[in-house]
């Protein structure tokens, strides 16, 4: 990966996590000038850092947590764009951005030292399994961000102090929207990216893919994924309750990323 | 320059006596034309609202004008009658009150934006007749321009102060965009309405009327271009609606925790915001603990509205500095302004000097080739501008000390006026 790149990348994420919080939190939205420009930017030196690393490594699979994390945190950033061009808000840039830049760090600093076990894996389908399931925990950590600032707003309205600090947080229709619709954009992409990556171990391992846990744990997560859109679709779930139900589906989540040390199927990398 | 401006306002004169000096719109023009003409105003201006009516006059050389008595003949008032009420400035003091007013930090609510609008509008129909020339221009565009800082640079303006803006507020906090939401009136308390109308200005765009009184719902629901529900079918309708203004005289609650409840249900948890604004209170307050119900009683949007009023207060300090910084700017470059005519003087003299010089050499560079006697030419401009820079200079930075026997010495050392000067002398 180079380095360069990524690093400016990381510092300009760094100026636009810092220019959205007077933006948000004290009401001043000239800091917007800064903020976006400098997250804009950012995504192209990433976006360009990522190219060079496909290039120099001669594979197109994200293999090293610190790749994955890379990319997620460019996923993150696109989220974060799209919400401010459509909504026009800048809100959800005070967590998306300070954690893209966070995910950057590490990959900026540290080279990556892992090449491909396997040749079988130098495939567009493995990528596209990847690339879908980053996708979608993207929305999902944009949705359980709306559900939170959803909450606050709410217990906010609920309280009748709508001044201070987040005094300028989007109305709740805005960050119910932002729920809705990162999720039902997720749900497509953990689909076919778990049915992706589903007949490529079917092809390789046999129905022992079944066995491994973070296979098990990936159809869990689908499964509570497809839920929370059925309650919130027919119950109308919103605030407190929504916020509960995203969050499991998160640690869901986190539990499949962190199950990659059990797996038996997602070993893909090796030292150098 | 020499201003001048005298008025009353909210703070000097009770409604009685603004009332009889207000100006009506249609009458404005006749009125500017009537203070053109008053002897001794070169160029002026009317600021009639219903918080304040003012004049404001540039001075004729010869004449100073007398406002106090134009007031008098004008509105044909004793002059017992409003002496103790008003205010005048003059100069600098004037250029302040003025910047003060458009930038709204003289308004009974400091900050309210229609202000600006209305000062725009005196100075609109002033420029039609023809009262609005160069002083009162630079004024006038100063005065905008320090009003828009104003509003950029502080938040003066960005928070609701009344009651029907704070609801209006508080609906865009919880839908957004109010485009096509439904709104809901029982009963029809006269805030209630005002609320209504602001939410409909807002983009909401269907009312349902719920009133005891079925001709008195009808009769609201034409107004609103609405649709009239019976009274008893209040809670089957009032899931359809986004936002319930409540206002009726009932001893009971019109809407109880439950129902907010059952409405809750029936809409899918989409949020309901329920405007109270009936004494004794139609919602139970419980029903603010139902997810998705936000309930606000007259109480609490009162409250809502006395805090931006603080925060207000607080902008306000900051929209003072912008003023006084506006006002020193203005002065100064009004300063600089003064020293123009006396530098076209000394420039015009030097240049006649230069030409003069030139002709009186004609003779001797008859034999100069047309690029040299160009190259002459431009040789003799650029020693005269060499010359001039410092005296120039010095002329400007005399005019922003104010220090106008400076200024017109150097006028004298350097243009004619040293000539007739020298010829006095040279006479005695």
């Amino acid at each position: 990966m180079s380095l360069v790149w990524l690093k400016i990348a990381v510092l300009l994420y760094g100026i636009a996590s810092l220019a959205v919080l007077p933006a948000v939190l004290y009401e001043r939205p000239q800091w917007r000038y800064v903020a976006l420009p400098a997250a804009l930017l950012g995504l192209f030196f990433h976006s360009i850092s990522l190219a060079q690393m496909l290039a120099a490594a001669h594979h197109l699979v994200p293999v090293e947590a610190t790749e994955v994390q890379a990319v997620l945190a460019l996923l993150l950033v696109m989220a974060f764009l799209l919400t401010a061009a459509v909504y026009r808000t800048l809100t959800m840039g005070v967590v998306l951005l300070p954690v893209a830049t966070l995910l950057c760090l590490v990959p900026a600093f540290a080279l990556g030292k892992s090449t491909l076990a396997s040749p079988f894996l130098h495939s567009g389908w493995i990528w596209l399994h990847i690339a879908l399931l980053l996708a979608a925990y993207a929305a999902l950590i944009l949705s359980l961000l709306a559900s939170v600032l959803y909450l606050i707003q709410e217990k906010r309205l609920k309280s009748r102090s709508a001044k201070g600090p987040m005094g300028a947080l989007p109305p709740l229709a805005t960050t119910d929207a932002i729920v809705l619709k990162s999720l039902l954009f997720g749900l497509p992409c953990m689909t076919a990216g778990l049915l992706i990556g589903s007949l490529l171990a079917m092809q390789m391992y046999g129905a022992s893919y079944f066995h491994d846990p973070k296979v098990l744990l990936s159809f869990v997560m689908w499964l509570a994924y497809v839920a929370m859109i059925a309650i919130r679709r027919s119950a109308g779930l919103r605030g407190r309750r929504a916020v509960f139900l995203s969050a499991f589906v998160f640690f869901v989540m986190l539990a499949v990323w962190s199950a990659n040390q059990f797996s038996s199927v997602h070993q893909f990398a090796v030292e150098r | 320059m020499s201003l001048i401006l005298l008025g009353v306002n909210h703070t000097t004169a009770p409604v009685e006596v603004r009332e009889r000096l207000a100006i009506p719109a249609g009458g404005l023009a006749d009125a500017t034309r009537s203070l053109l003409q008053h002897p001794g105003v070169r160029e002026g201006l009317i600021l009639s609202t219903c918080n304040r009516v003012e004049f404001v006059a540039e001075e004729d050389d010869a004449n100073l004008p007398d406002l106090r008595k134009f007031l008098r003949e004008y509105f044909s008032l004793q002059a017992s009658a409003i002496e103790p009420h008003l205010y005048e400035f003059r100069e600098r003091d004037a250029v302040r009150h003025l910047f003060r007013v458009a930038s709204s930090l003289d308004s009974m609510v400091v900050g309210e934006p229609q202000i600006l609008g209305q000062v725009k509008e005196s100075y609109s129909v002033a420029r039609e007749v023809g009262a609005v020339s160069k002083s009162l221009e630079r004024l006038l565009q100063s005065a905008f321009t320090t009003a828009k800082k104003v509003r950029t640079e502080t938040e003066i303006g960005s928070s609701s102060v009344s009651i029907a803006s704070v609801a209006v507020d508080l609906a865009h906090r919880i839908f957004g965009s109010l485009q096509g939401r439904q709104v809901l009136l029982v009963g029809a308390g006269k805030m209630s309405l005002l609320a209504a109308r602001h939410l409909m200005q807002q983009g909401a765009t269907q009312i349902l009327v719920a009133n005891r009184t079925p001709e008195r719902a009808q009769q609201l629901a034409a107004e609103f271009h609405g649709l009239a529900v019976p009274f008893a079918d209040l809670q089957e309708h009032a899931p359809k609606a986004d936002i319930i203004i409540t206002s009726t005289g009932a001893l009971g609650y019109v809407f109880t925790r439950a129902q907010a409840q059952a409405i809750l249900h029936r809409r899918k948890g989409k949020p309901i915001f329920f405007i109270d604004i009936a004494v004794p209170r139609d919602v139970e307050p419980e029903a603010n603990e139902v997810d998705g119900a936000f309930v606000y009683s007259i109480d609490d949007l009162q409250q809502v509205a006395s805090s931006n009023m603080v925060q207000r207060s607080a902008e306000a300090d900051a929209a003072e500095k912008i003023v006084s910084r506006e006002v020193d700017r203005f002065q100064l470059r009004l300063q600089s302004l003064d020293a123009v005519p006396a530098i076209i003087e000394v420039r015009e003299y030097g240049e006649q000097m230069r030409q003069a010089e030139l002709e009186r050499a004609r003779g001797r560079l008859a034999s100069l080739s047309a690029e040299q006697a160009a190259a002459v030419d431009a040789l003799t401009k650029s020693l005269l501008n060499k010359f001039l820079h410092k005296p120039m200079q010095g002329m400007r930075d005399a005019a922003r000390a104010g220090d106008g026997v400076a200024l017109d010495t150097m006028r004298r050392v350097f243009s004619r006026g040293n000539e007739d000067s020298l010829r006095n002398d040279e006479e005695i």
